[in-house]
């Protein structure tokens, strides 16, 4: 009977008036969430630091785990708090292909900088030497984490997460007044419409799933000639493939929001994420070693083309029910 | 008989006695744009005055800008960025005449410009291990062997133009670092820094940023006025509604931004696709695919004029009185002073960029 109802309903979907995304559930149940827990597990990554710096610790790096687990998770949502101040790229300044941030920390160890000792004062430094990249290079890169004096060694793994900590908080913060500029649109102010807030979070949702395929996994696969296993994000700490499944279940989630008023549409996105998700999990690859290898390559591969087909739907179907056209100019840039 | 003159010039040509080929051989376009065909596949067309389609020409992959050289019938389809092809076509034969590969560790940024007597072809490329934007010189005589590279003054070079009389190039360093391996992933968007340089013979004689303020305005396309202004079209990469979309600068000033509303920046959705200016170089119109709106300003005064709606707009030319639009759903419209608008529409999506041919070209004989 249920089944029967639900057919009836999806029958006369095109007739009737269907619901419209939430801005409040995508606000309460998607983006606050993310932050909290971001704020929370940031500022229990500089407890644990300030407690033990030993870039070997156990609590430090279960900490630090759990703390860039919530900043994947959110990093997609780049508008608003995360852009004040360049906030999001204090956080996770990657990729950084020129090597700026083992270089930015080397010297400021070599030099034993003030600035190094100075938690408040370290938002002064080179971007490339702030957030979970530049930590995960501390306690965790063969050379970094042995390199210098050993007590400026650990007040700069300290004045990194509490920097961490700062930078998180005050994005939570903010959000708890954002969240406002979202549910009042109007003439005179930041978005004009509600469709305007919703076109917000599908440039999140297209800019994330486009991040992951072309960062992600597109540094590590590079070119068949040329594969990049050492280019794979945060492969020291073994997080590469754990960074693609985060932020596909977050944009996944956001998706599904995106997509309510078209059930099918909804289905289909939510196969064709759980069809990449299913890919990955069957990798059993943490860093992406195998791009190097002609036949697991192609496995990784094929994860990237199930998340290009997932941009296609997003651009292609959900784009116009939210009033944005996949035009051939104006899709994807010059 | 169009066809007749082009196939007798052909035979010409295959037996080799022949009067030299002019833009008139080629059908007498009035513009080049490179556009995808409903199979999919990509096209480099020429476009008479009347919008009418004078000929088409296949490419490998989609195309983005084009330039045509300033004397033969001839023109070079850039590959889109990241591409590492282009492609010189004989417009009267349809016949490819040479492929330029970019070198290794260099590609194209999907722009050129021919120097003022067509010996050379410069490019748009990015060095991209070293993140530096450079500009490739090409030897048109000798099938566009490459003979030449210069520094383009910044990161992230993309469109160049020639200014009027002169040799020297105006560069649009739009400041965004890319790597092919990563996509069009951009690797440097907290510290990216834009700015217009000239470059003359290699050396950068002047090189001008925008305030502070604005350092992720990225600085992407160029036009230049009869008198040798550069107007020049941004991207905004920072949160909310940019501040300025549209610039006008003269060598040895200061940039100048136009000014409009909030409203109608916001109208623009921080991205203008092309800009191009008035014939008599009194006006500027820039164009937004992402807004859907073709804007229209004062260059003297630096106020907006107007705007109006127009879906998936991008390419935009000077014509004797008004301008020429093209579109990504297949219309060409023609813009006139007064405002009024003439279009129609082809089975093809036209891409970013409408390139005029330019007067002494098309009218010599």
């Amino acid at each position: 009977m249920r089944r029967i109802l639900l057919a009836a309903t999806v029958a006369c979907a095109p007739f009737t008036a269907t619901a419209n995304p939430s801005i409040t559930g995508i606000i309460d149940d998607h983006i606050l969430p993310r932050f909290e827990a971001l704020a929370l597990t940031s500022q229990a990554l500089s407890q644990a630091a300030m407690q033990n710096c030993d870039p070997t610790s156990d609590d430090l790096r279960t900490a630090y785990g759990a703390a860039f687990d919530a900043w994947v998770s959110a990093s997609h949502l780049r508008f608003g708090p995360t852009e004040v101040d360049d906030r999001a790229f204090a956080l996770a300044f990657w990729p950084d292909s020129r090597g700026a941030t083992p270089r930015a920390l080397a010297t400021l160890i070599a030099d034993e900088d003030p600035i190094g000792l100075d938690a408040v004062g370290y938002s002064e430094v080179s971007i490339a030497a702030r957030g979970f990249y530049a930590l995960e290079f501390l306690i965790y890169d063969d050379d970094l984490m042995n390199a210098g004096n050993s007590a400026y060694h650990c007040t700069l793994v300290q004045t990194v997460t509490a920097d961490i900590a700062a930078t998180s908080l005050a994005i939570h913060n903010d959000w708890q007044t954002h969240k406002d500029v979202l549910l009042s649109p109007g003439p005179d102010a930041t978005y004009r419409s509600d469709e305007e807030v919703l076109q917000e979070m599908l440039r999140a949702l297209t800019a994330g799933l486009q991040f992951t395929q072309d960062s992600r996994l597109g540094r590590p696969l590079g070119t068949f000639d040329r594969p990049r296993p050492t280019r794979a994000e945060a492969r020291r700490s073994g997080r590469s493939a754990l960074h693609v499944v985060l932020s596909l279940m977050s944009l996944q989630d956001l998706a599904s929001h995106l997509a309510v008023s078209d059930a099918t549409l909804s289905d289909t996105l939510d196969r064709q994420f759980e069809d990449a998700l299913g890919k990955l999990a069957a990798l059993n690859d943490p860093i992406f070693a195998g791009v190097a290898d002609p036949q697991s390559r192609l496995r990784v591969e094929v994860i990237s083309q199930s998340i290009k087909t997932i941009r296609t739907t997003v651009g292609t179907e959900l784009g116009p029910t939210l009033g944005v056209a996949a035009g051939f100019n104006s899709l994807d840039g010059d | 008989m169009e066809t007749g003159r082009r196939q007798f010039i052909a035979g010409l040509l295959a037996t080799g006695i022949i009067p030299k080929p002019t833009w008139a051989d080629a059908g007498s376009p009035s513009f080049l744009s490179a556009a995808a065909l409903p199979d999919g596949t990509y096209v480099l067309c020429g476009i008479d005055a009347n919008l009418n389609i004078a000929f088409q020409l296949p490419l490998p992959a989609r195309g983005h800008a084009a330039a045509a050289h300033p004397l033969k019938p001839e023109a070079v389809a850039f590959a889109r960025r990241p591409g590492t092809f282009a492609i010189v076509i004989d417009c009267v034969t349809g016949v490819q005449k040479a492929v330029l590969n970019s070198p290794a560790g260099r590609h194209f940024y999907g722009h050129g410009a021919f120097s003022a007597d067509g010996s050379l072809l410069y490019t748009t490329e990015n060095d991209y291990e070293a993140g530096r934007g450079r500009i490739g010189v090409w030897d048109v005589a000798s099938s566009y062997a490459r003979i030449d590279e210069w520094d383009s003054g910044g990161i992230g070079p993309h469109d160049i133009k020639r200014l009027p009389d002169s040799d020297v190039l105006v560069v649009a360093n739009g400041g965004i670092d890319t790597h092919p391996y990563s996509g069009r992933t951009k690797l440097n968007i907290a510290t990216m820094k834009p700015n217009l340089s000239y470059v003359q013979n290699g050396t950068v004689i002047e090189s001008v940023a925008l305030p502070p303020e604005m350092h992720k305005n990225s600085i992407r396309h160029l036009a230049v006025s009869p008198e040798g202004a550069v107007a020049f079209g941004m991207q905004w990469q920072g949160d909310g509604t940019p501040p300025r979309l549209v610039g006008q600068h003269h060598r040895g000033c200061e940039i100048a931004l136009m000014q409009a509303s909030r409203d109608q920046m916001r109208n623009m959705q921080g991205y203008v696709g092309s800009i191009a200016y008035a014939h008599d170089g009194t006006t500027i119109v820039a164009t937004s695919p992402r807004g859907n709106t073709v804007q229209h300003y004062d260059a003297a005064s630096a106020q907006i004029l107007g705007s109006r709606s127009v879906s998936d707009v991008c390419g935009v030319a000077t014509t004797a009185n008004g301008f020429m639009l093209t579109t990504g759903t297949g219309q060409l419209a023609s813009l006139t002073a007064a405002g009024n608008l003439f279009s129609k529409s082809e089975a093809v999506q036209w891409d970013n960029h409408l390139i005029p041919i330019l007067p002494n070209a098309t009218t010599q004989t």
